[in-house]
């Protein structure tokens, strides 16, 4: 009670979810990365759908592998590229668990385009998430398979040249033209509205595998500010002016049922 | 009377700044005199008056190191 | 006179194969060897000579035996993983003879490890790696200077034997930043390459050209068994002529340090501290990890000499090593588990190698 004689009440209304785990030696990544935003959308989203207790996440080599200590999920950390393969295997042996991969771009349209193509032509009931930050990451900023034309990564020094090289690819709108694909959408978290949306394509994915319905896919377009040479609020303004308009926002394919 | 309450965990944050931008009030300020351990630049809440506790802050927050409250006083009966 | 730079073994492997005329390179990143990709990345385009970075390990190796199949010099790089992931083509190239130059930054392992260095793919490297009968050439640079040289050397065996030859490096010496005399080195004429593919046109007699890793399925030899004669009789021509080793101050020593990359520099320092305190003790230096010196190991044994083996593994080169003795000497191991301490960034240190060296006098 205060001197006023009223009872003052505190109600939590946003704080870490129960599932993203506090991490006692210091948060490991990168000021300003979207991968442990990614890692709370999934966390919320799982949360709501009660889930927590029965998913088993795959990731890959890269930034993902330090979502084993992020995420108080089972958990696999896979070869790189190869997480559609373990998922598929997982999600077989497991079919009443939700089992979903996080992959960088590099980790699934290079080395997994294999894994990837092999999953969505068997419409594998799995979710698969990737991360789209235009460089490979933890190896210290190289031209992906997203990197924007004119890019400069430290393999194309003189920027991404289409001549050589080619142009970015749409992770997103190519798997949305699989029959065995149930869902395909792109979200990013660059603005709190963009957040919300996000979060929603992942609860969405999720509910499509527990439907049955098929391979369910959310392409996220995350700040990577160490590998951009940008800070954190410099490259929120990358992705709104240089991401977005190369990578729509948006759901690609949302089906009930496939036959 | 506090509307809302933002309490920053200064040992997971990294000054990313995603915060201070985000905050609709502008209540949250990167002063440049307070660092932690790891050498971040921590936030300041130097507007706590204007928090309306709509938790964008705590959304937006990579390292998750944001809580915020919802403050409501009541007579007591 | 070459130029001289103050440059690291990753950078100076660049510079080496540039000097051998490399036309082509292929890779992927993976630590600790981005800075050999980036440098080609920088440098081979404006040279007007071939980069390409591959979607995977898989796609560098076979690109690498599709250039090798038109005879241009080639190369990739990679590290422990992915050099894993290269090994069916590995083979397929032993079978159908292509000139090819694959450097290992070795890492940790097993599995992803480490991204930091040790030297657990000696045994791999040294055996083929894949599987069926066949051998790389194996040389092991110990220091920026033979990353140079010894890709400019691996070039020239390579088209000399029409053999994979691989480079074997660890994080440690692609990371160590030396001077480095950046030269042109002129090795003797190689085979001309007329089996290589370049289009009917090209053919002097215009008739086709095949590159194919069966062995005998097309006729390239007469029978399955014709073709692991000419293996074998390749293997022994390497062996006999291609051995290169180091003998630092082993001509008069009672116990033989036996070590390759890192932890041979570590071994001769640790040779030195012995010296000066008046133990007879020598370094044998691997250059190449194959052929092995067996030879040179067996008539130390003879003479009575014991060998101590300085290696960042739980042992490979002491298998070598105990083979070669035959029997007739002892044979001891500074390995992994002797580090400074316990973390990946723990190395084999020279004061605990001259412990060793005290311990079995």
């Amino acid at each position: 009670m205060n001197e006023e004689g009223k009872v003052v009440t505190k109600q939590m209304i946003a704080g870490r979810p129960k599932l993203l785990v506090r991490q006692t030696a210091g948060f490991v990544y990168c000021p300003g990365c979207h991968e442990p935003v990614t890692a709370r959308a999934i966390a919320e989203a799982l949360d709501e759908i009660g889930m927590g207790d029965r998913t088993i996440g795959v990731f890959d080599i890269g930034c993902n592998s330090f979502l084993l200590g992020l995420l108080d999920i089972d958990a696999i950390l896979t070869p790189h590229g190869r997480p559609p393969d373990m998922a598929t295997a997982v999600k077989r042996v497991h079919p009443d668990n939700i089992v979903f991969t996080v992959q960088g771009d590099g980790g699934l349209l290079s080395i997994g385009a294999d894994p990837l193509l092999g999953a969505l032509t068997r419409a594998e009931k799995i979710t698969i998430i990737m991360l789209n930050n235009a460089v490979y990451g933890t190896t210290g900023g190289q031209m992906a398979p997203t990197s924007l034309v004119g890019q400069k990564t430290t393999t194309t020094p003189q920027g991404r040249d289409m001549t050589q090289t080619g142009f970015p690819a749409h992770a997103a709108e190519m798997i949305a033209t699989f029959k065995g694909a149930a869902y395909s959408a792109r979200g990013a978290f660059n603005t709190p509205a963009n957040y919300q949306r996000t979060r929603r394509y992942i609860k969405t994915a999720f509910q499509k595998q527990m439907n049955k319905v098929g391979l369910s896919f959310v392409e996220v377009l995350c700040a990577c500010p160490a590998n951009w040479r940008l800070s954190p609020t410099e490259s929120l303004k990358w992705i709104e002016e240089k991401m977005i308009p190369e990578f729509p926002l948006g759901e690609f394919k949302n089906v009930a049922k496939i036959e | 009377m506090l509307k809302g309450e933002v309490v920053i965990d200064e040992e997971q944050c990294q000054g990313c700044g995603y915060c201070v931008k985000f905050c609709s009030r502008q209540c949250i300020v990167i002063a440049g005199d307070k660092f932690n351990k790891q050498g971040f630049l921590l936030p300041s809440v130097v507007k706590p008056e204007e928090c309306s506790a709509c938790g964008i802050c705590a959304w937006m927050c990579p390292a998750a190191a944001i809580e915020v409250y919802k403050v409501s006083s009541k007579a007591q009966v | 006179m070459g130029k001289r730079m103050f440059i690291e073994g990753n950078v100076a492997i660049g510079f080496g194969a540039a000097n051998a005329d490399c036309q082509a390179f292929f890779g992927y990143p993976i630590t600790p060897q981005n800075e050999i990709i980036e440098w080609f990345a920088r440098e081979f385009p404006k040279m007007g000579r071939i980069f390409v970075q591959t979607q995977s390990e898989l796609g560098s190796i076979n690109m690498l035996y599709g250039a090798a199949a038109t005879g241009i010099r080639a190369m990739t790089s990679t590290s422990s993983p992915g050099w894993s992931l290269m090994q069916e083509t590995v083979s397929d190239m032993a079978n159908a003879e292509l000139p090819c130059v694959i450097v290992n930054v070795q890492r940790g392992g097993p599995g992803g490890g480490p991204i930091r260095h040790a030297q657990m793919d000696y045994l791999q490297c040294t055996r083929g790696g894949g599987h069926g009968d066949y051998r790389n050439i194996v040389l092991a640079p110990a220091s920026a200077q033979e990353c140079c040289d010894l890709m400019q050397l691996a070039f020239y065996l390579a088209d000399k034997y029409r053999n994979p030859v691989v480079v074997m490096s660890d994080a440690i010496i692609g990371r160590l930043r030396e001077t480095v005399e950046v030269e042109r080195i002129e090795f003797g004429p190689v085979p001309d390459k007329d089996w290589a593919v370049k289009g009917k046109a090209n053919h002097k007699d215009g008739k086709r050209r095949l590159v194919e890793h069966s062995g005998d399925l097309f006729g390239r030899y007469p029978s399955y068994q014709a073709l692991l004669q000419r293996l074998q009789q390749k293997i022994r021509q390497m062996q006999e002529s291609e051995l290169r080793y180091e003998d630092y101050e082993a001509e008069d020593a009672k116990l033989i340090l036996v070590a390759y990359g890192y932890t041979a520099r570590v071994a001769k320092e640790a040779v030195n501290i012995a010296r000066a305190e008046g133990i007879k003790t020598g370094l044998i230096r691997l250059i190449t990890a194959w052929p092995f010196p067996h030879q040179v190991i067996r008539e130390k044994a003879v003479r009575g000499c014991k060998f101590l083996v300085v290696e960042d593994s739980l042992g490979q080169v002491v298998e070598d090593v105990r083979c070669a003795v035959e029997g007739r000497a002892e044979v001891h191991l500074v390995g992994i588990l002797d580090r400074h301490i316990p973390t990946d960034g723990g190395m084999i240190l020279p004061d605990k190698v001259f412990d060793k060296i005290k311990e079995i006098q």
